[in-house]
């Protein structure tokens, strides 16, 4: 059994809470178990940082030694969560002024942040811990005959500094998770792209011509859903994906699933137990 | 000496014939071409050239041109990455012709042997691969992106500027900037909207605004958080990532944001009320209030007006943000708070500081 903390992201305790339930299905299945940190506070959501780039450094300095207090490596599954936190230890590791005047603070807790856990995707896990010929051993419902056009994200490419699992340029990790659970993977100019959700409060119009053309290509190239590692990118090619579609004057849909439905369908579980259902478009 | 360096020359002279013997094969250009004045749309031409191992792409542009269609277009000038001039799409991505490496760009060829070259997104076609890059100087224009100087005329040139050592750190990788657009082209945002200010933009200046010597601080900043400035960023970071010279755009781009609301104050604009939001939540209960956050941005008449429908979706799906009372707080909330207020005050102190020197 592998042991991993799990850090609970703000949208997948409201809006994508099918998330995190998806996972408590299939968990055991692949001997995984994620301990959840309940402490644990929002990352800052790539705002943070420049709000308050020394409150930034406290939070998720606090958030990693939760993880390291228990011994475990911290799996996020939102890339933004993803990249922020990454960010951050970067910072702390880099200045050790910063890590001590953080760690001044956190002692009131009785958490020191030391540096000595990984913060990783959850994706990373399957396809580098689980590894994809368990995965695919596991694998009851083979995702055949489904054509999947894997949308990445951003934040699990870029910065690549940050992040560097995947070359930014044409990652892979996604593609090798879908082919693993038996689906075709098809080619999708869109999937290191943006889906704009950052500025959709404040630039609305452009965060859904964004989103619209990464939703206009895999309607074009006739795939049965998209599939993505964030819920920040599924909240805007599912939720506003009406609007975006409207807006570039696109008359048709695509259900998007999460990369943990899509694992849990694979895995023998139901959509209705999954909570895909619970999806604007499905 | 003279042995060492007969040395050198052997091994450098071996390694050409090899490079020349092992590295060498035909290599298919697919170019973008297109001449408003007799073109109605674009089309590619297809280049086959014999071409060796360390050759640029660039290199094989100009051998075109001279050998095979003289009337292939494109700009360059210095062949090194210092004048910016060669910025063009090579195999789907903004960088400069003259730093790309042919067999480098072989392997990411999408159908083998064949190297696409388009020009940059986002700026007006002139002719085949060259682009009109005055809408980027007229926004470098709009966002007086340079240094006016702070010494009164009747002092230039009498007197030095002293730069400190660590201002000058603070823009010195923004100096690098050689203006060749791949940002501009890989923008998400500007792909979307051609009025947004773009990242080459933005860091000039962030580039301008932290300069000392600079007076029009205020009325830069002014223009920047307008529409289409820099609240509009979407943090996809493609600049960051394309950047010919590596310079974190980014990092410029969010310190104009944490001036803006230094400066500004946090209801100046609906960026800079949505970016504060985070602030305010992670103080209160830990977690992001994402139900009353549209309110917070753009009011309720907004929220009203473009979310309603889909909130009904959402209710319907029962998909909908809690309520903030219903908001759980982390767990150990009080703790959280207290050091959180501990920094507050860690970073009065160091504002003090700062505006003390």
């Amino acid at each position: 059994m592998k042991r991993y903390a799990y850090y609970m992201s703000c949208i997948n305790e409201s809006m994508t809470k099918e998330l995190d339930r998806s996972i408590d299905f299939w968990q055991k299945d692949l001997d995984l178990e994620f301990v959840k940190l309940h402490e644990g506070t929002c990352c800052g959501g790539s705002n943070l940082d420049y709000v308050s780039p020394k409150h930034f450094a406290l939070v998720n300095a606090r958030n990693i030694a939760l993880a390291e207090k228990l011994g475990l490596d911290l799996i996020v599954s939102c890339n933004t969560c993803l990249m922020t936190i990454r960010t951050a230890k970067k910072k702390l590791d880099e200045t050790p002024a910063l890590k001590k005047e953080v760690n001044d603070i956190l002692k009131q807790e009785g958490l020191e942040y030391r540096g000595t856990s990984e913060v990783r995707h959850l994706l990373w896990v399957l396809v580098d811990d689980v590894g994809l010929d368990t995965i695919k051993s596991k694998v009851k419902v083979p995702l055949k005959n489904y054509r999947i056009a894997p949308f990445y994200g951003c934040h699990i490419l870029r910065p690549s500094t940050v992040l560097g699992r995947d070359n930014p340029l044409a990652p892979s990790s996604l593609d090798q998770l879908i082919e693993a659970l038996g689906g075709q993977t098809i080619p999708f100019e869109h999937k290191n792209r943006c889906c704009g959700f950052h500025t959709l409060l404040v630039a609305e119009e452009e965060s859904l011509n964004v989103a619209a053309e990464a939703l206009e290509e895999a309607i074009n190239a006739k795939a049965d859903f998209i599939v993505t590692p964030c819920p920040l990118c599924h909240t805007v090619l599912d939720g506003y994906q009406s609007k975006a579609l409207k807006q570039a004057h696109i008359d048709s849909s695509i259900p998007v699933f999460h990369i943990s439905e899509m694992v849990g369908l694979a895995l023998g579980y139901t959509a209705k137990q999954l909570g895909i259902k619970r999806h604007i478009v499905c | 000496m003279n042995f060492r360096k007969e040395l050198i020359n052997h091994s450098l002279m071996t390694e050409t014939i090899d490079q020349h013997q092992e590295g060498k094969r035909d290599v298919t250009f697919r170019v973008f071409r297109f001449n408003p004045q007799v073109d109605s749309k674009p089309y590619f031409d297809d280049y086959t050239i014999s071409a060796e191992r360390g050759i640029t792409v660039l290199r094989s542009l100009n051998y075109i041109k001279e050998h095979v269609d003289a009337t292939l277009s494109f700009r360059a000038f210095c062949q090194a990455g210092i004048c910016g001039s060669c910025g063009m799409r090579v195999n789907g991505i903004s960088k400069l012709a003259c730093t790309s490496q042919v067999w480098e760009e072989l392997d990411k060829c999408r159908e083998p042997g064949i190297i696409k070259v388009e020009p940059l997104r986002s700026l007006p076609m002139i002719k085949d691969l060259i682009v009109d890059m005055d809408p980027l100087v007229d926004k470098m224009k709009r966002y007086s992106n340079w240094i006016n100087s702070t010494m009164p005329l009747a002092e230039m040139g009498k007197k030095e500027f002293l730069v400190s050592e660590e201002e000058f750190h603070r823009y010195d990788k923004a100096t690098d900037c050689i203006l060749c657009a791949s940002c501009v082209s890989e923008c998400s945002i500007l792909r979307a909207n051609k009025e947004y200010v773009s990242p080459a933009v933005l860091l000039k200046s962030y580039r301008m605004n932290v300069d000392s010597r600079d007076s029009i601080h205020d009325v830069r900043l002014a223009e920047l958080v307008k529409d289409h400035g820099v609240w509009d960023c979407t943090h996809c970071y493609r600049c960051q990532e394309s950047c010919v010279k590596s310079i974190p755009i980014m990092e410029a781009i969010h310190a104009i944001r944490e001036d803006a609301l230094e400066c500004r104050g946090p209801k100046d604009t609906s960026g800079a009320k949505h970016a504060e939001a985070f602030m305010e939540d992670i103080e209160k209960k830990g977690k992001l209030v994402e139900a009353t956050l549209p309110i917070r941005t753009n009011g309720m008449v907004w929220t009203l007006r473009n979310l309603l429908p889909m909130a009904m979706k959402m209710i319907v799906k029962r998909r909908t943000p809690p309520p903030p009372p219903l908001v759980k707080s982390s767990k150990g909330i009080k703790i959280f708070r207290a050091m959180f207020r501990e920094m507050t005050e860690h970073v009065k102190q160091d504002h003090q500081k700062s505006h003390k020197k």
